[in-house]
């Protein structure tokens, strides 16, 4: 073994306090050392180029660097051992700057303490390892699961990078919830407007040949990994070929079957075969199974005689499976409302006039079920609306969160519904209100300085209580100061709190991330990695991660996408670090100990062999699992056991 | 394990001669992201505390297997302290959380062995707390040097 020593005084930043002339004669007497240099700028370019053409002369078989802390310098020491033909892992930096100059003020016990440093370096150092990066092919096309906001910017760029996206939704539409509203807050844009731009880029935009859509289509298997997915998706029938419908609409007022809108949140029947709401995309209607007449014995064929195309209508269209090989994985599949039956208090679903916030945004919508009117029973001139902010959020028995964006649409509600009725009072009931943004606080303003607009505090949401009187609601509460109180209101909107939606624990579970202690996807960083889920080459966008508003959805897709961009470079390998967990699986007792702790599922099980494996894709080298693993099975490289003890034996010589 | 080590003892007779200072030697496992940027920081600031401590760097406290100390204290070191991210902090989630549980039983452990528990300290140090890094380290240092020697029978 041969190691070279390379001292840097860091100009006098180091020697003024550490000797190194008193250090370095002992440390060349050190069998394993090769020779012992000093330099002054180490990390400087000349220093650098030093350092190289030493190490090409020298070719010592492990380095040790006494610098500044390895957080500053390991990764530029590394690049250069690597150019010199050094195996970049066979090195160890010795802290003698940050972690001894500079807090050691006695030069005498500085320089006691940087020589330990030093040997307990070069102790480790002669049981590195060379490792190396591997790298592995990787599949560069992506996965969008949920065609919202979020979905619809992740697909359009990857799109537009030249990626190959299969998105897919549920839904037999494509948009997510803020298509279907009329205006969206800040500033009052139609929610179509701003959205069908997008839809119509990914339909039949330039780059739409790059992006599948697959509507009625949801995630049924996940096998591979990071670079490597193979995702088996089950699709629905539409029963109408998208390909070929030219959305001329004929099939549907012949329709003699009725089913419930959903997309209208049941407010108003639709046809068995129809398209969910005037404007939707796929242009292409869709037919409901339990409601056309065939489900129910009828030879009915009303709808596939008058399409104008035919082929078109396909009543023996089957549910299909269909894999797909992809890289990543975009999770966009957004959120769910509390539901409000369970605050049976409010009335909600018991008493006519009183609705969610969904269900007011159709009601507002022109291609809503009322066609833009408020569903008012005998409100005479001027009308009452309550809206019920913070229902379920804010609450320690139920949302314990805000959630973020139901301040900001109550307000715009208020706007719209003295747009649409001038002189109208509107009675907000509220816990808290959060109107963040630099936008957002002109609709609270404009809110507030209404003289018909009141802001109630409640205290409870449970202390709110709707009953009917006449054709009206009495809205009884008691206030923040503990008054009991009551108004009267022509309707009541309730604010539910967003809450993870009903696939999310489904998803959750095929794609291993994680689920937080709400039942969201949860990031791999709330700050720096909120698009990043737990699991490599999974990422999330939208409400799905968190409640928020478009914007913050939109930010996220681009920022899914960009993940991807830059992870998952298009002709270039997926670089795998070497400093990650590996079983021995001689040793292994197939304990599973260690996929319990690991916090990335990168531990994985081999039945036939009954022993713990790692994916080294997945693993970020923490260490968690060899620490656990009771048979000392498990090695973390480049922190393997053995060098940490020989580094501990050696300092505490 | 298989060594079995008997309780601390007192040094039995004081030596004739005038003994040098007790300087003790303390083993420091700190993780990367962290309390070892901690570390750094409080260097960075030029905050001095006593040499004595001697610190291991692991990429997360999580690595920090309870048979390292246990290690270091047969190898002579008088003091172990453990180091790492505050709560919800830990750059790989959950691995401080597990450092915490190891360190508790850990604790039992060396009470076994007749181990004064002072002489294994969990702390939490971030990697803008060099003051606290700084602190921490002298406060450990005092105590282990109040303690005296560790002195294992093997």
């Amino acid at each position: 073994m041969r190691v070279g020593i390379y001292l840097c005084s860091c100009g006098t930043s180091v020697s003024e306090k550490v000797n190194y002339d008193a250090v370095a004669p002992a440390l060349a007497q050190i069998p394993e050392v090769a020779y012992v240099r000093t330099a002054e700028f180490l990390c400087s370019e000349e220093g650098k180029q030093f350092l190289q053409e030493d190490l090409a002369a020298n070719r010592p078989d492990r380095l040790v660097i006494a610098a500044c802390s390895p957080r500053e310098i390991e990764g530029a020491f590394m690049q250069v051992a690597g150019a010199a033909g050094l195996n970049p892992y066979l090195i160890q930096i010795a802290n003698v700057r940050e972690q001894v100059a500079w807090v050691t003020p006695d030069p005498e016990r500085a320089t006691a303490k940087g020589s330990a440093v030093i040997r307990s370096a070069i102790a480790r150092v002669c049981r590195h390892e060379p490792l190396e990066r591997t790298e592995l092919d990787a599949c560069p096309d992506v996965l969008v699961i949920g065609s919202g906001p979020a979905g619809l910017k992740a697909a359009v760029s990857l799109a537009e990078a030249g990626r190959n996206v299969t998105l897919i939704d549920k839904a037999p539409v494509i948009g997510g919830l803020p298509v279907r509203y009329e205006e969206l807050f800040p500033n009052m844009e139609c929610g179509p407007c701003l959205l069908e731009p997008v839809m119509g880029e990914v339909i039949h935009g330039e780059h739409s040949h790059k992006v599948e859509i697959l509507t009625l289509c949801e995630l049924d298997e996940v096998k591979g990994y990071y670079g490597n997915f193979t995702v088996t998706l089950r699709q629905s029938p539409r029963f109408v070929d998208v390909a070929r419908c030219v959305g001329c609409g004929a099939c549907i007022p012949v329709c003699p079957a009725q089913a419930a809108n959903e997309f209208d949140c049941g407010l108003k029947p639709r046809p068995a075969i129809s398209l969910p709401f005037a404007g939707a995309l796929p242009n292409a209607p869709f037919l409901s199974r339990d409601a056309c007449l065939r489900s129910h014995g009828e030879d009915c064929t009303l709808c596939r005689d008058a399409c104008p195309v035919e082929g078109t209508v396909i009543y023996d269209e089957c549910e299909r499976l269909i894999e797909r090989k992809v890289g990543a994985i975009v999770v966009a599949v957004g959120a769910s409302l509390y539901d409000c039956h369970q605050l049976p208090a409010l009335g909600y679903g018991s008493l006519p006039g009183v609705y969610t916030s969904l269900e007011f945004e159709r009601f507002l919508a022109r291609n809503g079920p009322t066609g833009g009117e408020l569903p008012l029973r005998d409100a005479g001139e001027a009308p009452t609306v309550a809206i019920v902010h913070c229902v379920g959020s804010l609450d320690e028995q139920r949302q314990p969160y805000c959630s973020a964006v139901c301040c900001s649409y109550a307000f715009k509600f208020n706007h719209l519904v003295r747009k649409k009725l001038p002189g109208s009072r509107v009675v907000h009931l509220f816990k808290e209100i959060v109107v963040a943004g630099k936008e957002e606080f002109a609709i609270y303003r404009h809110a507030v300085h209404n003289p018909q607009t009141r802001l109630i505090r409640y205290s409870d949401i449970a202390g709110v209580r709707v009953s009917a009187r006449a054709n009206r609601h009495v809205i009884e509460y008691i206030d923040s100061s503990g008054r009991p109180d009551e108004f009267t209101a022509d309707l009541v909107v309730l604010c539910p709190a967003i809450v993870p939606a009903e696939p999310a624990a489904r998803l959750q579970h095929l794609l291993e991330t994680t689920p937080d202690r709400f039942g969201f996807f949860q990031e791999l960083h709330g700050r720096v990695d909120s698009a990043q889920s737990k699991v490599r080459g999974v990422y999330l966008a939208g409400t799905c991660q968190a409640p928020m508003d478009i914007r913050g959805a939109c930010d996220q897709g681009m920022a899914a996408a960009g993940y991807i961009l830059s992870g998952l470079a298009d002709g270039k390998k997926l670089q795998v670090s070497p400093i990650v967990a590996e079983v021995n699986q001689d040793v292994c007792s197939g304990c599973r100990i260690c996929a319990g702790v690991c916090p990335y599922k990168a531990i994985g099980f081999s039945n036939e062999r009954q022993v713990s494996t790692v994916n080294a894709v997945l693993c970020h080298g923490c260490g968690t699992c060899v620490a656990a693993c009771p048979a000392g099975a498990i090695k973390g490289n480049h922190f393997s056991n053995e060098q940490i003890l020989a580094e501990m034996e050696a300092i505490l010589q | 394990m298989t060594e079995t080590f008997p309780s601390e003892q007192v040094p039995s007779e004081p030596a004739s001669f005038e003994p040098a200072p007790f300087e003790p030697k303390i083993a420091g496992f700190l993780c990367n992201w962290c309390s070892y940027a901690g570390a750094d920081k409080a260097g960075a600031a030029q905050i001095p505390y006593p040499p004595n401590v001697h610190v291991m760097r692991v990429m997360c406290s999580g690595r920090i297997d309870p048979e390292f100390v246990l290690q270091v204290f047969r190898k002579g070191a008088d003091g172990v302290l453990i180091l790492a991210c505050h709560a919800g902090d830990c750059h790989y989630k959950e691995g401080n959380y597990r450092a915490i549980q190891r360190h508790r039983l850990l604790l039992r452990l060396l009470g076994q062995f007749g181990i004064a528990p002072e002489r294994c300290r969990f702390d939490f140090v971030a990697a803008s707390e060099g003051e606290k890094y700084a602190r921490v380290l002298t406060e450990m240092v005092e105590n282990i040097r109040s303690l005296g020697p560790l002195v294992l029978d093997r």
